[in-house]
């Protein structure tokens, strides 16, 4: 089946800067959103610096003790200090969400132009495979990975990554089929431009809108996805302090004694996960008002 | 058409066999083997013997591709798909019982996201910019960033404490109560569709800027229609593409993905089957679901194909 | 106990004390029967893993022993409630005098060979069964079926019953078990245990594995069973039980229905007590109680020491747990008392594990215990630290512990647990493990040197046999020693209940000593009931993990429940 966009897919933006203004001009939700990105990404990178205590600082005599000037998130029910394990637990989230986000992107970018430029048996087989792939829900697929696997940041990092990837990979696919018809790159095969040379300097620029809308909606389901793993039981195991653990785990047992821990971790994620898709959508707005049907 | 339909079938075939392989190979390898696990049920020391009559009963004395091929043969020459190994009940009659459970709650997750994601695209398609499609488009990317296991959490906890009241968690099929039925499953299906209802949301909301901007909606802005007529004559009749195509992206996400609310609001959906399945280790059922969620996606996602063409004189099908 | 398998408990006396004082005055009410009873038991996150007592699967006895009866069961006017001593809250064990016959009626040994003569009940009724059966007497050949058929079956364990040599049908109402030998559990393989269940023959023929056949003698029925929801059972009407409540002979059971429900996520089966429509949650974490009493201030609770035992394993095949020094030394460096106070909020006791509390008569506290011993309890960090330097590790060591994911208490203890560990140089290397992979690890014997874990007690007897004697499969730490299970094997022999509890109490004394495990602090788990369930005191099983009989002498109070909202 095809619904095949007919015009081209993106339309080229020049300049860094004057996106950042057109983003803050033209869709002010949009620019907060990356804003709380870059503040997340930030605490993410210099967790070590801003945590005022260890991640794993464990004192008991100070068990579940509400906010105060020494633990501006309180403590939870091991005495650690939950601001600190926030911030680390963005360290986290930015490593798992960014790698597998990345190797997505980077599955979805192979798959999809293979799939898209060369086209014929090749395009028909992969889609059979990237149908059968996506006919198994992801969470079942995970489930069962990581029951093999065991349960660890790098296999979920890999199972997310290729499950998001081969996923991806259609939207990307649609892209460089219609940039493959276009005249310059006719005109480039024509004149006998070698095909990493067509690939490089034609279709992957064209096809580079969707690739970071894409990137970036990821980070966000990536985040999602741990935590959902880690209320079932299969996510990265304590103490790693994601923020998906935090609120299934002690968030969860404690929300009453002490509501802060549920609190502080609930809002990074939702917040992270929200700011980043509205961005993304602001995103897709600016870049490519033609993507449609990505998850 | 009937040639594309014959090719898409055909081209089923290797993919649920590569599919079954794996998930059948997969699942034996597995740490932590269904033998140690029923050994482990007993206070009473099992020696070697017990261990090998076990193994015996179960049929793990054979090779894996043996037990491949038993596996297969029987699925395809009786559509048997063994029994589960702790309770001896044909993997069939469980997922018989569970299928209907999730499909249902998948159907309503997909009603109530449709009916909060149409109304918000195509209202932010309209007002593009305005306050209003920021509103209301945070709200459903809102019920997208929250967990949906805490959501089921504070749905399942606030009420209790506030007004005393809890959702129905005692399960009752629908064909035998469909009001005491509907009592469990609305709010899992609100919670389900509500975070779904932010896919389809931006879905509608592109194809409705894209129509707007078509020829015929400016000539029909231009005879001096109302602004209703055009949107609800030109514009959505065309949110039906988008619709159609949810179906077909969420399936795999209804139909196994609600794991999370099952286990909430305790409905047992082939989710919750396959969790407790996993955890011990029940081979035969682990298969048996994966298989049958497969398949299931697979036809929903033929069927969605086939009626772009009903929709949209012009899809053709190569 | 992993998840939640096997737990049992003891109430502390205030508690008792007070339950006592509130039956008193529920004494004198009758009971009025009707109503359904909504219970959420010890194991209210397990579905029934199999209907099938020929599985060999130890959680079918609690979801059958509502409709298939045994022959024994516990005498429950032998309550704490009712002025007895015993609390009933023991996973797997009644104690020898609070034992009554259910389908025996009486019973005598006889020597050369040596034999247990029982006499059945007479006019115990199978009611009908459309498609399985008609309406029946039980006679003994269905107890004799009942044990041949679970001795036949393929995943028997083997060794279970070989202390027999025959089991027959004397007569109608007399079955005659022959022993090669004595064995101290006797009553428990098949009198009251996991693998005690009498089935008439017919429920086998049509397929005792599918819910919907099966059929016994027992106070209920099972009316509908909706895997990882709920098991229904509806009253037998024809029940041949009566007893006697608030001074009053009644008929049993006394509820129409009673309904177990499966509900995996905890804040949901809180919220299901929370607002009535759970009448019993026998299993409530502390850190759960506070709020509960705050918002539903009506609820009635009691309290009972978790019957699984919490220790790290230490795998003593390996190095340098294969030296005593270092097994005392973590012990000696672990603070319990704090993780008491800090860790469980004082909801948790040190006791002498693999003993229990509850099994009076068997149990020694730490206090009468040698001071070695109790060292063993004590924190002392210096002691360790020399302990390790004579053992050779002055410095420390590190070593890999595992821990189930499944168990959020045990993820969060030990990172605790690390911390005091690091004080005198050790360091450990967390492995979280999921379920399977875990308990597998265990049973295959290749669990790391360090395994964190709860394992319940089961019995008296069985608690060191499983745990110590060597080739068990709930054995974490490879304990071996020839003499130990030789001792073992004696007590299994010893006819006199008094020289057993000597020679067990003398084994609980030297395996702790030797210390194979850092013995941790046991939590405490709650029950809590809405005050219309009548005649019930938090009991919790009346054989292994059997708690039919006593919810078949609950009564609603259906006005109270009205009145009170619900």
């Amino acid at each position: 089946m095809a619904i095949t966009a007919d015009v081209p897919a993106a339309r080229q933006s020049g300049g860094f800067l004057r996106f950042v203004v057109r983003l803050f001009r033209e869709k002010p939700l949009g620019a907060v959103g990356a804003v709380i990105f870059i503040l997340f990404l930030f605490c993410g990178l210099f967790a070590d610096v801003l945590a005022p205590y260890g991640l794993n600082q464990i004192n008991p005599r100070n068990r579940l003790k509400p906010p105060s000037w020494a633990f501006p998130f309180g403590t939870d029910n091991l005495g650690r200090d939950v601001l600190s394990r926030c911030l680390y637990g963005a360290q986290l989230s930015v490593i798992i969400g960014f790698t597998a986000a990345m190797l997505a992107t980077f599955v979805s970018v192979v798959i999809g132009i293979v799939s898209g430029y060369v086209g014929g048996k090749v395009d028909l087989i992969t889609q059979r495979f990237v149908d059968a792939w996506m006919s198994f829900p992801d969470l079942i697929v995970l489930l069962v990975v990581v029951s093999v696997v065991g349960a660890g940041m790098p296999q979920i990092i890999v199972t997310l990554g290729m499950l998001l990837g081969i996923a991806g990979s259609r939207i990307i696919r649609s892209a460089v089929v219609t940039t493959r018809e276009n005249m310059y790159v006719h005109a480039a095969q024509s004149i006998g431009a070698g095909t990493p040379r067509i690939l490089f300097r034609h279709i992957l620029p064209n096809v580079l809108p969707p690739i970071i809308v894409l990137f970036t909606t990821r980070v966000g389901s990536v985040i999602l996805a741990e935590s959902g793993l880690s209320f079932l039981g299969f996510g990265v195991p304590p103490p790693a302090p994601t923020w998906g653990a935090m609120l299934s785990g002690s968030g969860r047992t404690f929300m009453f004694q002490g509501p802060w821990l549920a609190l502080a971790p609930g809002l990074c994620l939702t917040v992270v996960v929200y700011a980043i898709n509205v961005f993304g959508d602001a995103l897709r707005d600016l870049l490519d008002p033609r993507m449609r049907g990505s998850r | 058409m009937h040639a594309y339909l014959a090719r898409r079938v055909l081209a089923l075939i290797p993919t649920l066999f590569f599919a079954s392989v794996i998930v059948f190979v997969i699942v034996r390898l597995v740490p932590g083997n269904v033998i140690d696990m029923m050994l482990a049920q007993n206070d009473v020391g099992a020696d070697k013997l017990t261990r090998e009559k076990l193994i015996e009963t179960l049929g793990f004395d054979r090779p894996m591709w043996e037990q491949y091929f038993r596996w297969a043969g029987r699925i395809l020459m009786h559509g048997d798909l063994g029994n589960s190994l702790w309770q001896n009940t044909p993997v069939t009659e469980l997922l018989a019982a569970r299928m209907p459970v999730t499909f249902q709650l998948g159907f309503l997750a997909l009603v109530v996201a449709l009916l909060v994601a149409l109304p918000i695209g195509v209202y932010s398609a309209i007002r593009q910019d305005t306050a209003g499609d920021y509103i209301t488009r945070s709200f459903s990317l809102l019920m997208l960033s929250v967990p949906s296991f805490w959501m089921g959490t504070m749905v399942m906890v606030f009420p209790s404490i506030w007004w005393g009241w809890s959702p129905e968690v005692r399960f009752v099929a629908f064909r035998d109560n469909p009001i005491q039925n509907l009592k469990q499953m609305i709010l899992p299906a609100i919670i389900l569709g509500t975070a779904l209802s932010a896919i389809s949301m931006r879905m509608t909301r592109t194809m409705m800027l894209e129509v707007m901007r078509q020829d015929y909606i400016r000539t029909g802005w231009a005879k001096g229609l109302s602004e209703r007529i055009i949107v609800i004559r030109h514009a959505l009749r065309n949110a039906l593409i988008p619709v159609v195509t949810l179906i077909g992206l969420q399936a795999p996400i209804l139909i196994g993905g609600s794991v999370i609310v099952e286990q909430i609001f305790v409905i047992p959906g082939m989710g919750l089957l396959l969790l407790d399945a996993i955890n011990q280790r029940d081979y035969p059922v682990i298969t048996g679901v994966f298989l049958v969620v497969g398949v299931s996606v697979m036809v929903i996602n033929l069927l969605v194909d086939l009626s772009y063409g009903l929709l949209d004189p012009k899809v053709r099908y190569r | 106990m992993l998840r939640s398998r096997k737990a049992s408990l003891f109430a502390s006396a205030g508690f008792a004390t007070a339950l006592l004082a509130g039956q008193a005055l529920a004494q004198g009410e009758a009971p009025r029967p009707g109503g359904t009873l909504e219970v959420g038991t010890v194991y209210v996150t397990l579905s029934a893993l199999s209907w099938d007592l020929a599985d060999w699967n130890w959680k079918q006895n609690h979801d059958t022993g509502q409709f298939y009866e045994q022959l024994f069961a516990a005498d429950l006017t032998k309550s704490k409630r009712l002025g007895g001593k015993h609390p009933f809250y023991a996973d797997a064990w009644l104690p020898s005098d609070a034992i009554r016959g259910e389908l025996a009626e009486s019973w005598q040994w006889m020597e050369n060979p040596l034999r247990l003569e029982v006499k059945l009940r007479k006019g115990v009724m199978f009611p009908e069964k459309p498609g399985v059966m008609a309406a029946r007497e039980l006679i003994a050949d269905d107890v004799v079926f009942s044990q041949s058929r679970l001795d036949k079956s393929p995943k028997r364990i083997a060794g279970y019953f070989d202390h027999l040599s025959k089991v027959e049908a004397i007569d109608k109402h007399t079955v005659l078990f022959t022993f090669k030998e004595f064995n101290a559990e006797w009553d428990y393989r098949f009198g009251w245990g996991y693998y005690s269940g009498v089935m008439p023959k017919e429920v086998a023929d049509v397929g005792a594995g599918n819910w919907k056949n099966l059929n016994g003698t027992g106070p209920f029925m099972l009316q509908d069973y909706v895997q990882g929801n709920s098991n229904t059972y509806a009253k037998n009407p024809g029940y041949w039980g009566r007893d006697t409540i608030g001074g009053q002979e009644v008929k049993l059971p006394l509820v129409d229905k009673v309904v177990f429900r499966t509900i995996k996520d905890e804040a949901t089966y809180l919220t299901q007590l929370r607002t009535g429509k759970l009448d019993i949650l026998e299993t409530i974490r502390w850190s759960a109680v506070e709020e509960l009493k705050r918002n539903a201030p009506d609820l009635k609770w009691s309290r009972w020491l978790s019957m699984s035992g919490q220790f790290i394993a230490l795998r003593v095949d390996t190095k340098p747990f294969d030296d005593i020094r270092v097994r005392r030394a973590l012990n000696y460096a672990v603070n319990k008392q704090e993780i008491v106070k800090d860790y469980y909020g004082g909801n948790a006791e040190l006791f002498a594990y693999p003993q229990h509390p509850d099994y009076l008569g068997y149990f020694e506290p730490l206090e009468s215990m040698p001071d070695s011993i109790k060292e063993l309890f004590t924190y002392n960090p210096e002691k360790a630290k020399k302990l390790l330097a004579e053992a050779g590790v002055p410095k420390g060591f590190t070593f890999k512990v595992q821990v189930c994911s499944c168990q959020p208490d045990h993820t969060d203890l030990l990172p605790l647990i690390a911390a005091y560990f690091e004080d005198v140089g050790v360091k450990i290397e967390i492995q979280p493990m999921e379920y399977g992979a875990f308990l597998s690890a265990m049973t295959s014997k290749t669990n790391a040197p360090g395994y964190l874990m709860n394992n319940g007690h089961t019995n008296p007897t069985t608690t060191i046999r499983k745990s110590f004697v060597k080739g068990q499969v709930w054995n974490p730490s490879q304990w071996s020693d020839p003499a130990y299970d030789n001792k073992m094997a004696a007590v299994y022999l010893e006819r006199d209940e008094g020289k057993r509890q000597a020679m067990l109490k003398e084994m609980t004394r030297e395996i702790l000593d030797k210390a194979p495990y850092v013995w941790l602090p046991t939590p405490y788990i709650f029950t809590a009931w809405w005050p219309w369930v009548k005649n019930y005191g938090g009991e919790l099983r009346a054989g292994a993990v059997r708690p039919g009989p006593i919810y078949a002498r609950i009564w609603i109070d259906q006005e109270l429940k009205k009145k009170m909202g619900h």
